[in-house]
């Protein structure tokens, strides 16, 4: 076990500025990336819950494009193939574009089986009570609807920060992009993606704990 | 009446040749290798021992909990080691082929588990009753259920795992990706005797490998989403 006896805290140490800095990246990529996301997820979700015709099917396809092709490549393709079109973007859009086109459509996905999951009869309720389509849905299916679809969604969030370590590719100054460049000039290998570890999965941890809480709390009594 | 210019066959032959191939060869080492240690160890999660649970649960919630991309730089740098007198250094393939096991058999332990504890008691009290011992209930009436339960969340792993190969690009790996990032280079470089491809051999580039993973995942996604219906 040569690799752990010679553990040096001291490379940590001397690299916590220049991880903090990479960790603003990440987190500045993927908060604006998760809250666009969910936007994204919520009006493409409704949109395809109530089958709205033609948008509906527009959204389908938006889905089915971005779940079935690798993020990898559609961040590739939007640094390296839009600029041919007369659009250059900056790292930096491209940053937080290719994590909300990929997360939105998650989301959509979620939001949509937390809508579709609302009982019938409590929409019919609603339109009894003289609800226009809008009002309905803004009373009935989304306060419930989206109450089932929190966690999934949340689970999608987290796959978003785990995305944005793919941004290195295209030299995003992001946490593992800041790590990978301290290990190639140091050797520490083993002591670089600790702390690169330490800060994914507080990350995610924390995020996976917030799940496991609102699931509990947010959980519909038994009679629906 | 061939629409696509000249200098696009041989790049997207290249593609196909080399690209898909390692793709799909290592996607399917990660899924094979994925599915038999995650099924092991999602079954050993059910035994009622803290400290294995414990440990197993670590493991699962460690490789998935980070994304691939820093598993697959974390092993692929590791210097050499020596295991007995083994020398280990693992290729760059092995690397991403190992990180990407990591990662899909943490996926498919909480799957095992879940799957198995969806089984309901009396399956284990009734094989227990015809004489089986633990190994011969969880192999001959558990793992049988509990694996048909989880076909369709491992066709998602599949497509999961063959888009996540696109990782291995970063350490030059010859998959899909870097298949069409060489070829980029090749057409847009000037080096290769010929003409200069024009501006847009990156957006029709890239716009062919997204399409390759598309033909080979969404008819993957579909079946996916059909066996889950089935099911239930």
């Amino acid at each position: 076990m040569h690799v752990l006896a010679s553990f040096e805290w001291s490379v940590i140490w001397d690299s916590q500025g220049a991880l903090w800095g990479g960790f603003k990246h990440t987190m500045k990529a993927g908060v604006v990336g998760i809250v666009l996301a969910y936007l994204v997820g919520l009006v493409l979700g409704a949109l395809r819950a109530h089958r709205i015709p033609i948008l509906n099917q527009l959204a389908a396809s938006y889905v089915e494009l971005i779940r079935n092709t690798p993020i990898l490549v559609q961040i590739f393709f939007l640094y390296y193939g839009l600029p041919v079109l007369g659009i250059h973007l900056d790292v930096f859009t491209v940053a937080w574009l290719s994590i909300t086109i990929w997360g939105g459509a998650f989301m959509t996905e979620n939001f949509r089986a937390g809508f579709e999951a609302v009982p019938q009869r409590l929409s019919e309720a609603g339109y009894a009570l003289g609800f226009t389509r809008l009002q309905e849905f803004l009373y009935v299916t989304l306060p419930i609807g989206g109450r089932i679809a929190l966690p999934s969604t949340i689970n999608s969030a987290i796959s978003v920060i785990k995305n944005t370590s793919l941004l290195l590719l295209i030299g995003y100054p992001e946490l593992t992009y800041v790590a990978n460049n301290i290990q190639s000039n140091t050797f520490r290998t083993f002591e670089m993606f600790t702390a690169l570890a330490v800060y994914y999965l507080a990350i995610v941890w924390t995020l996976s704990a917030l799940i496991r809480f609102l699931e509990r709390r947010l959980a519909l009594p038994e009679a629906f | 009446m061939n629409p696509l210019p000249e200098w696009f066959r041989p790049v997207s032959e290249y593609i196909l040749r080399e690209g898909v191939p390692e793709t799909l060869r290592m996607a399917a080492i990660a899924v094979v290798a994925s599915l038999v240690i995650g099924v092991v160890l999602g079954t050993l999660m059910t035994i009622r021992f803290r400290p294995l649970q414990w440990l197993i649960r670590f493991y699962v919630e460690v490789w998935r909990g980070l994304p691939i991309l820093v598993t697959v730089l974390f092993i692929f740098w590791l210097p050499a080691f020596d295991v007995g007198r083994h020398h280990v250094q693992l290729s760059a393939y092995q690397s991403a082929a190992l990180a990407l096991t990591l990662w899909g058999s943490a996926q498919v332990a909480e799957a095992t588990r879940g799957a198995v504890q969806s089984i309901p008691n009396e399956q284990h009290e009734a094989a227990a009753a015809l004489g089986f011992g633990w190994v011969g209930r969880q192999t001959f009436v558990i793992l049988p259920q509990a694996l048909r339960r989880m076909v369709p969340p491992l066709v998602g792993l599949l497509v999961n795992t063959i888009q996540n190969t696109t990782i291995a690009f970063a350490i030059g790996v010859n998959e899909v990706l870097q298949a069409g990032q060489r070829q980029f280079e090749n057409v847009t470089s000037g080096l290769t005797g010929q003409p200069v491809a024009p501006s847009y051999a990156p957006f029709l580039i890239f716009g062919y490998v997204a399409l390759l993973f598309f033909i080979i995942c969404f008819p993957l996604t579909r079946l996916a989403a059909y066996l889950e219906k089935r099911l239930t």
